[in-house]
């Protein structure tokens, strides 16, 4: 369900990026990267709120004439950005939530792997990635 | 209307719109000049009030844009002043004609207007005109600023007219339908005498009157009259007007509230005086609305501020407005413009989230086709809003989508510079910095795939700009910047591309300084090929300079009087991390080694690549080298020569890869490992080239006191053979040689070899011939066969220490050593050595037993004998007669004399002189002919004790002689009979003491030569005098004789035997001493 799912470092680099192979993959790059103003927006908002009531889920960051953009930012300051088809009307608020939450997981694993070097390309995503890309439709 | 103008901001709510347009032929700089004088009067402050009218000149308005006029009244041109030359009365009527041609196109929304001409003079100028002003010139025209402000006061006098005109309508008049051009037909047929018709036409009129108001500097009242329209128009659903009522209601506020301008660059607006807006529309203004006819009420309102909308209002109202204009098609340009001035104004209270939903609005607005200009400026327009807000990835990304637009394929001529440009502009947004240095530190953190593709883009605009050199050094920074995200078939793509621009424009180091002020620094290659490690490398041990002991230590005295001082160790300490302790040699090539391994896919040919030195002046000798696909550590020897003298840092390296120059430093490369760039460069010293007669091998001595051995030669020799080896040494340096030092020295002499022929002499000859030799020596205990087959080794160096030239007088000089390896295989072996006693007192044979340990026939030979062969592996004896040896006559060797050297040393020596007298005597050589190689077999080790007794020459020497005639061995002595025959024996003492005295009696006897020995020869011989002789004592080196006849009766062969009287011997002497010859006599017939 997801077209594009991409994990971004605290810096703002891509640390893992994937979108369905059938579409243009640098139009997702360019989606995601522009999404990163809405985020760090977003995020500089919410640092006036207090910090442990801060909500991880940023919601649809912005929506394209095919596509819409949700966010999602870790305490650690590493986001999440999913693209979504906008014809996909049946992706509630909440599937979306949860769906970054096991995204979020999974980071959680990634990062408990001894051998992974923090800030490092993320190789090990692609399969909870890809079910969470084919998923339903 | 159409042509949105993206520069609108919402104080131009409050502008007048004047058009300034030249007439007939005026050049753009003369009408510039113009206008922009004219532009300068954007503010007026009317007379008598504190109103301040505003001002919004435009060269170019598109007259279908003056038709919404009525709509918001801004958008109307109610002025224009056309700017024209006419040199000649003659001409005057049809630039008149002309001036009214220009008036008619928005002659009807036009209040006043203005024609000033330049160059014209004579009587037409003299009519005072209101309408037309005169100047001789562009340059003597100081009196526009004042005609402008005199038209803008005549336009402010037709404004409020109006104002007061719509104001004072009498209720009951009809009121007209204030439309805008779209409308215009659906209102025909319609009832206008309804409620809805009424109320529809009012709440137009009242916005439109609160148009005018804010155009007439009169704030409150437009805002009253603004929600007065508001609720109207609310009432009868009349949405587009009630948007733009709302719109008007917003920008009044805005205003209000931001007397700075939301417009940004066009915005700055000024103040007279402190007066600012706000507060001038607080003030009571007596009389300003007491004639309004619609709402006489409105004066009376108190607490006029709160008509004005809070900030956050002021949105939710834009949003309102842009929800009503979106339901019209036709509106578009309006709804685009209200979503850019709500942008403009969320930008300035900070409220980024909101701005980026409008301008997402904007984006979607489709006006109709636009032409590619008008795409260009919108996406500039949209990129530079976003920047506006703080979105710099999404200004960036609108503004490369208008940089892509600029060279568009349906362009027929692409603006590539321009294209260029805007690119260039984007590089923050991607946050992309053209500076490797930038890069060089830790991994890449940027989003490599968006910054991938905007340097592709760079790189392909530069090049159809025409501008090569950028093109190269875009790309020479994508492909060092951006190596690891390359894929293997992009990595070929970029180096195939870069080589095709390099072969017309080749990279340099240079930085390229664009127009707009940014310079693009150098992209030397460090990852092409990547450098891991650098080193520099002594010299090789034959050329390494030494510095002389003794200067060294006069060096070490002349820095403190300590041998040892922990300061010195620590003011060195700093020096250490980048010094080495080698030195260079002037003039001598000097290499530094680099690991270097190749990125790429592909077979990287890397040119030109040499050595960056400072500090002494350096000949780099530049290296090509290819290097294999993604190949591993490979390491890369530059070399170069120093032509001064002084310490030289190695800063980095220079290479050409694909055309590019690149200067890479030390300094610069991340994780480089290094062991010091810093090395010492002595003067120049001469160059010692050694070769031998043999040929060189592989083998390599490693002596144990640590000194290097730069050439080796190995042989391989049969015990006993000798090999001559010819050195020759060459100088090939500059410098001439001024010093030879030849020292040897022996290695290994293990399992008992000896060398002979060192040391050497002759240190200043160039050429120097050591013989060298292996010499078989056979330990007693080694009489078994399984040692024979025993291959020995034997190492030997040569060392050669030289110097001259400027490096001598420095105190250095180098050391060229030779190593010799020689394996000594076995040849002949003596198993057995024993004597028989030969037939003279003076001579002994002595027994070999022969052993070839060859695999191959030998022949054995000595001096006297014939040649002896032995089959591989056979064991022959051999006889030898030798004479016996004087040992005793040997000289004393020097040590004795010398030093006090100990017993056992002394007894060593002298059986090894021994040793060597009695193998040159005996001469044993030997010879295997089918390898044609010859040597010489030694007995030395052999000799014990008993042996060597037996060889050698009894101290006393007996000689006797028959008539004269010293008589030994064989020989026979002839008589004849009846003669007497004289004997003679004489003792010659040779021992150290004094002998004797001696009594000896002769013994005739014949021999039957069948074991028989006749004595009894009373009858046939006979003795002159006595049979027995005496001897006195002898002296040591004294001689000594005693003489006898005897006289022969009978012919017949006779043997005399000399006894010595048993008490006449000395006990203490050995009876080898008594060893007298025996004689033979024959006696013949007495000749007759």
């Amino acid at each position: 369900m997801a077209v594009c799912i991409a994990v971004i470092a605290k810096e703002n680099y891509p640390l893992y990026i994937r979108s369905t192979p059938t579409e243009n993959e640098l139009k997702f790059h360019y989606m995601v990267h522009t999404s990163l103003d809405v985020v760090d927006e977003k995020i500089s908002a919410m640092g006036k709120a207090l910090v442990d009531q801060r909500e991880l889920y940023l919601g649809l960051l912005y929506p394209t004439e095919d596509y819409k953009v949700y966010g999602y930012v870790t305490n650690s300051k590493v986001k999440f950005v999913m693209v979504v088809d906008s014809s996909n009307t049946a992706l509630r608020d909440n599937e979306i939530r949860s769906m970054f939450r096991k995204l979020h997981n999974s980071y959680t694993d990634v990062m408990c792997n001894p051998f992974y070097n923090p800030g490092d390309r993320i190789q090990a995503f692609d399969n909870m990635v890809t079910s969470m890309m084919i998923q339903v439709c | 209307m159409s042509v949105p103008d993206y520069m609108q901001c919402a104080e131009d709510h409050q502008t007048l719109l004047v058009v300034v347009q030249p007439v007939g032929i005026v050049s753009e700089e003369n009408f510039f000049r113009i206008y922009k004088r004219i532009c300068s009067v954007s503010q007026i402050s009317v007379r008598d009030s504190q109103r301040v009218l505003y001002i919004r000149y435009r060269h170019h308005y598109p007259p279908e844009n003056n038709e919404w006029g009525d709509f918001q009244t801004h958008r109307k041109v109610v002025g224009l002043i056309t700017i024209t030359d006419c040199f000649s009365a003659k001409d005057w009527p049809q630039t008149f004609e002309k001036f009214h041609v220009q008036k008619e196109i928005y002659g009807s929304t036009l209040y006043d207007s203005r024609l000033f001409v330049f160059g014209l003079q004579g009587e037409i100028v003299e009519q005072p005109r209101t309408d037309v002003a005169f100047y001789p010139n562009y340059e003597d025209c100081q009196t526009v600023e004042k005609r402008i402000e005199d038209f803008i006061e005549s336009l402010f006098i037709v404004l409020e007219s109006k104002r007061l005109d719509r104001a004072t309508d009498k209720s009951g008049d009809k009121i007209p339908l204030l439309c805008v051009p779209f409308e215009k037909k659906d209102f025909v047929g319609l009832d206008t005498d309804s409620r809805h018709y009424k109320k529809r036409c009012q709440g137009r009129m009242r916005k439109h009157v609160g148009d005018l108001c804010l155009q007439a500097g009169m704030l409150q009242d437009s805002l009253v009259h603004y929600h007065m329209s508001v609720e109207l128009l609310r009432s009868v659903n009349d949405f587009l007007w009630l948007g733009a009522a709302l719109e008007g209601l917003c920008s009044a506020s805005v205003i209000y509230h931001y007397p700075g301008g939301t417009g940004g660059k066009s915005g700055a607006r000024r103040f007279q005086g402190s007066t600012l807006p706000a507060e001038a529309a607080n003030r009571h203004r007596p009389g300003a609305l007491t004639t309004n006819g619609i709402n006489p009420d409105t004066s009376t309102e108190i607490g006029r501020a709160k008509n004005c909308l809070s900030p956050e209002d002021i949105i939710d109202k834009y949003k309102e407005a842009i929800s009503y204009y979106s339901k019209y098609k036709n509106a578009g340009v309006i709804e685009l413009e209200a979503c850019i001035k709500a942008v403009r104004v969320l930008a300035i209270q900070k409220r980024s989230m909101e701005a980026s939903e409008f301008l997402q609005n904007a984006v979607y607005i489709n006006l109709r086709q636009l032409s590619e200009e008008e795409k260009i400026q919108r996406y500039s327009i949209l990129s530079e809003l976003y920047e506006l807000i703080g979105f710099h990835r999404k200004s960036a990304f609108f503004k490369r989508v208008a940089a892509m637009q600029c060279v568009a394929p349906s362009i027929a001529e692409p603006g590539w510079r321009a294209c260029y440009k805007l690119l260039l502009e984007t590089l923050p947004g991607y946050s992309l910095s053209l500076d490797p240095k930038d890069f060089s530190r830790g991994t890449h953190r940027g989003w490599a795939a968006v910054q991938m593709r905007l340097l592709h883009e760079l790189v392909y605009a530069s090049r159809r700009m025409g501008n090569p050199a950028l093109s190269v050094r875009h790309l020479s920074f994508l492909l060092q910047t951006m190596l690891d995200f390359l894929s293997d078939q992009e990595k070929k793509d970029v180096a195939q591309s870069l080589e095709n621009y390099t072969s017309k424009c080749p990279g340099t180091m240079e930085p390229i300084a664009l127009p707009g002020g940014l310079t693009l620094p150098p992209v030397p290659f460090t990852k092409l090929p990547i450098v891991r490690h650098v080193k520099l490398l002594n010299l090789p041990a034959s050329l390494r300079p030494h510095k002389m002991k003794s200067l060294l230590g006069q060096n070490v005295s002349t820095k403190s009087p300590f041998i040892y001082s922990p300061i010195i160790a620590h003011n060195r300490g700093e020096e250490r991390n980048k010094k080495i302790d080698f030195q260079w040699v002037q003039g001598d090539v000097c290499e530094v080694q680099l690991m270097v391994y190749n990125p790429m896919p592909f077979e990287l040919r890397v040119e030109n690549m040499g050595l960056l030195t400072s500090g002494v002046e350096f000949e780099s000798l530049p290296a090509a080298l290819s290097l294999p696909a993604e190949s591993g550590l490979y390491p890369v020897t530059l070399v170069g020569v120093p032509q001064t003298t002084g310490t030289i840092t190695v800063n980095g390296y220079h290479t050409t890869v694909f055309g590019v120059f690149s200067d890479c430093l030390l300094d610069n490369l991340p994780g480089i490992k290094t062991s010091g760039s810093t090395v010492e460069v002595i003067p120049a010293l001469p160059r010692l080239q050694i070769s031998t007669s043999l040929p060189r091998s592989a083998h390599s001595l490693q002596p144990s006191s640590g000194d290097e051995i730069s050439t080796n030669v190995s042989v391989q020799l049969y015990n006993g053979e000798s090999q001559q080896l010819i050195i020759k040494l060459e100088n090939i340096g500059m410098e001439p040689l001024e010093k030879l030092e030849v020292t040897s020295k022996v290695l290994t002499t293990k399992d008992g070899i000896s060398v002979s022929g060192f040391p050497l002499s002759s240190p200043f000859r160039q050429v120097v011939r050591p013989r060298v030799e292996g010499k078989p020596v056979n330990p007693p205990e080694s009489n078994k066969a399984g040692d024979y087959s025993h291959v020995k080794t034997l190492e030997a160096v040569l060392n050669f220490k030289y110097s001259g030239g400027p490096g001598h007088t420095e105190g250095y000089y180098r050391n060229l050593s030779l190593g010799l390896h020689v394996e000594v295989e076995p040849s002949v072996f003596f198993t057995r050595v024993s004597t028989l006693p030969a037939t003279s007192t003076r001579q002994c044979h002595l027994l070999l037993d022969v052993f070839n340990s060859t695999e191959h026939e030998l022949t054995v030979s000595t001096r006297s004998s014939e040649a002896l062969i032995l089959h591989a592996g056979e064991c022959q004896r051999m006889a030898i007669q030798v004479d016996k040896f004087n040992f005793e006559s040997f000289p004393e060797s020097p040590g004795e004399k010398g030093q006090f050297a100990n017993p056992k040393q002394l007894e060593e020596e002298r059986r090894e002189a021994r040793g060597l007298e009695i193998h040159s005597k005996l001469g044993i050589c030997w010879r295997i002919p089918s390898l044609k190689r010859s040597g010489e077999a030694s007995v030395e080790g052999l000799l014990n004790q008993l042996v060597l007794e037996h060889l050698q020459l009894a101290p006393l020497q007996w000689d006797v002689l028959v008539d004269g005639q010293p008589c030994d061995r064989e020989a026979v002595a002839a008589c004849q009979v009846g003669d007497p025959v004289r004997l003679e024996v004489r003792l010659t003492n040779r021992s150290p003491r004094s002998v004797g005295p001696f009594a000896l009696t002769v013994v005739p006897f014949q021999d039957h030569q069948n074991g028989v020995h006749n004595y009894d020869l009373h009858d046939t011989v006979s003795f002159v005098g006595s049979s027995t002789f005496y001897l006195d004592a002898v002296q040591p080196s004294g001689q000594s004789a005693c003489l006898g006849a005897l006289l022969f009766l009978y012919t017949g062969d006779f043997f005399l035997h000399i006894r010595f009287h048993e008490d006449s011997t000395s006990k203490e002497l050995p009876p080898s001493w008594f060893c007298l010859p025996s004689v033979h006599v024959c006696a013949l017939e007495a000749q007759a």
